[in-house]
């Protein structure tokens, strides 16, 4: 099948110790019931293993939740790591602790899009198959 | 300000009511529906706020500041490396340290967030892993020469469910209803004035449980841990009077309140009809609350202080022993020391001007009320009879039985969210744009740097202790626990005063339960084994 008929693949992870998983699980459900194909990541991942995991399972975007600070940190480590392994996956943050100011932070950082607690599943879906589609062209 | 037995205009009041000739439908009277006890003239519940952020030392100072604004009792809460029992020179932990709760590892650390602290006087819950938090208090006051008995507070047992709702410390169920049992056992002994089986219906309700699903899964762990006991030969008076139910307290007032009361009955008729209790005491529940953080919206933060107000209410009228309000920034942090502050003042505000503290359970023998009671202590009792009847509660567990109800929950609440069924202003009514949003928002919104220089000092420490003493009270640890009938807990003080970190006993227990010492990583035993 040609990658760009092939639904959306999407790696769901959560960072370091970052116990709270519902948002994550929430939102994979809510991307699967949208057609996309979800690789979940599940808790407790540093950032060699989330770019490792979106080289072998081929993702065309990797969605990281977050319900602590640490993704602020561990941030750049992950586009670099992206970065030296040559690959040009859109990276996307969605959680409770995402401020309109952090997004604007993170947004020039490199991440492709940002979701706040205040952002409804539908913004998220579409934000995503635009981030998809933008990276496969 | 009117007296203690008036209403504000002068009118004379009781402290309590109940139909004429009626003194065993009484506050403290058996089976407690309307309350533990008749409250003394002036008397209230604990007043405290959940605290505790960056180092022991600065929580310390924290904990001073929050007394010096009234605070009656503390509750602590660890950092995520300490609820995860990891050190903070793990890995994982790097950006973690300190930013959601003390970071606590050593006996030092233990000293130093105790440091001056009246221990004879002071109540200290902790919401800390259970056997280290107990055994860093019993070790602090040993060292000052406190006697154990005269020690009060709480600890969080979250055995059963901790996996399934963001506890997680990588070790097998069996090791963690030893380790609530061990540390019940040894407190009930050890520690009499101390509630050491503080069963926390809060934290696992925040995946978004209705308020009978929260009381019938918090009575099942409860009865698990208490059979646990009762099998090991514990007398159920020696531990039952230091049993509490820390709560939490939604939107729905009076299906709140209802539910405390009904609780308390149902506990009630628990303890002294099936598990055969004698003591009086061992049937009159000690009901905490912590008010729902699942209520409280991102959305225009500040209308979660009037949230916070109204459980307040709601908490003083069903009758507590202590409370704790979530107030503006809780969707996005542990509590700022200003929302410390206007959650000490929403309590101080209900228990001095309301004078709601002047009657006891003032909503007792309202229709409406008395019929919600009725009706939830029913629905309560017919779930937790439906869950038991399903077979082995630990291989519920271990099956992921509950595991699906939290995400059956959190699914649902979502859903009524997104339909409006619930309705939550500022989420799904009466929102305004994001760009007018801006009233306590960035005190909201506020980050705590995590405390990196805390993995140094760590580091530090490791090097510059004496290792070879440390390393055998983990040894005498391992032997312990690998003997499934020993107590654990003076070896588990024992290792902590030699200098073992909380990773390392963790990492230890695993190792005597055949895991992996370092659950996340490579980190490498200290015991050659």
């Amino acid at each position: 099948m040609q990658k760009s008929s092939a639904p959306i693949k999407v790696l769901v992870t959560i960072l370091g110790l970052d116990q709270h998983e519902v948002g994550a699980m929430a939102i994979a459900a809510t991307l699967r019931d949208a057609g996309m194909e979800v690789v979940y990541g599940g808790r407790f991942n540093l950032p060699p293993a989330v770019v490792n995991s979106a080289l072998q399972e081929d993702v065309d975007v990797i969605g990281i939740s977050a319900h602590s600070w640490e993704y602020l940190h561990f941030l750049d480590e992950i586009i670099d790591g992206l970065k030296a392994a040559g690959m040009n996956v859109p990276v996307i943050i969605g959680g409770s602790v995402v401020t309109d100011t952090d997004k604007a932070d993170i947004l020039s950082k490199g991440v492709s899009a940002a979701f706040g607690p205040t952002d409804t599943p539908a913004e998220i879906v579409a934000e995503i198959q635009r981030v998809a589609r933008d990276s496969r062209t | 300000m009117s007296d203690l037995n008036s209403s504000h205009s002068g009118l004379p009041l009781s402290p309590f009511y109940s139909a004429e000739g009626d003194d065993q439908n009484a506050p403290g009277v058996y089976p407690y529906t309307r309350g533990k006890r008749l409250p003394r003239p002036g008397q209230s519940w604990i007043l405290r706020e959940l605290s505790g952020e960056g180092t022991a030392a600065r929580s310390n100072q924290q904990f001073k500041s929050l007394m010096a604004k009234g605070q009656q009792g503390l509750d602590i809460i660890g950092d995520t490396p300490t609820m995860h029992m990891l050190d903070p020179d793990h890995p994982h932990a790097v950006h973690a340290v300190g930013t959601q709760g003390v970071s606590l590892c050593c006996r030092a650390d233990f000293e130093e967030l105790y440091r001056d602290l009246p221990l004879d006087e002071l109540s200290f819950s902790q919401s800390l892993p259970s056997v280290p938090g107990i055994a860093g208090l019993y070790l602090v006051a040993k060292e000052r020469g406190v006697p154990s008995e005269i020690l009060r507070g709480s600890a969080i047992q979250l055995a059963l469910y901790e996996d399934d709702c963001s506890y997680s410390r990588h070790l097998p169920l069996k090791l963690r209803m030893r380790m609530a049992t061990d540390s019940v056992e040894f407190a009930a002994k050890k520690m009499p004035k101390f509630h050491a089986l503080l069963e926390d219906t809060y934290f696992f309700s925040e995946t978004g449980l209705n308020s009978v699903e929260e009381m019938a899964l918090g009575f099942v762990e409860l009865r698990y841990y208490i059979r646990e006991l009762l099998k090991r030969g514990v007398d159920i008076d020696a531990f039952a009077p230091r049993i509490g139910i820390l709560l939490t307290c939604r939107m729905d007032l009076f299906e709140e309140i209802a539910k405390i009361r009904a609780t308390r009955r149902i506990y009630a008729r628990m303890m002294k009809e099936e598990f055969g209790a004698k003591d009086p005491r061992s049937m009159a529940l000690t009901v905490t609350a912590h008010t729902s953080g699942l209520t409280m919206t991102a959305q225009q933060p500040v209308n979660n202080v009037a949230r916070g107000g109204m459980q307040a209410v709601a908490l003083a009228m069903a009758g507590v022993q202590a409370m704790e309000i979530s107030t503006f920034d809780e969707a996005y942090r542990t509590p700022s020391e200003e929302a410390h502050m206007v959650g000490l003042r929403t309590q101080q505000i209900v228990q001095l001007e309301t004078n709601v503290t002047k009657v006891s359970d003032p909503l007792g023998g309202s229709w409406y009320v008395e019929d919600l009671t009725d009706k939830m202590e029913q629905s309560i009792v017919a779930q937790l009879e439906e869950i038991e009847a399903l077979g082995d509660i630990g291989e519920l567990t271990e099956q992921g039985y509950f595991r699906q109800i939290f995400n059956n929950a959190m699914e649902r609440l979502s859903r009524d969210l997104s339909d409006g069924t619930v309705q939550r202003v500022g989420v799904n009514s009466h929102q305004i744009p994001n760009a007018e949003d801006h009233m306590l928002k960035e005190a909201s919104e506020r980050k705590t740097q995590p405390f990196r220089d805390q993995i140094a000092h760590i580091k530090a420490f490791k090097q510059n202790r004496d290792f070879e003493k440390s390393k055998q009270a983990l040894g005498a640890l391992y032997d312990v626990v690998r003997d499934k009938n020993t107590n654990m807990m003076e070896s588990y003080v024992a290792a902590l005063a030699a200098d073992a970190t909380i990773g390392e006993t963790a990492g230890v227990l695993r190792q005597a339960y055949g895991q992996k010492y370092d659950p996340l990583g490579n980190l490498p035993s200290p015991l050659d084994i």
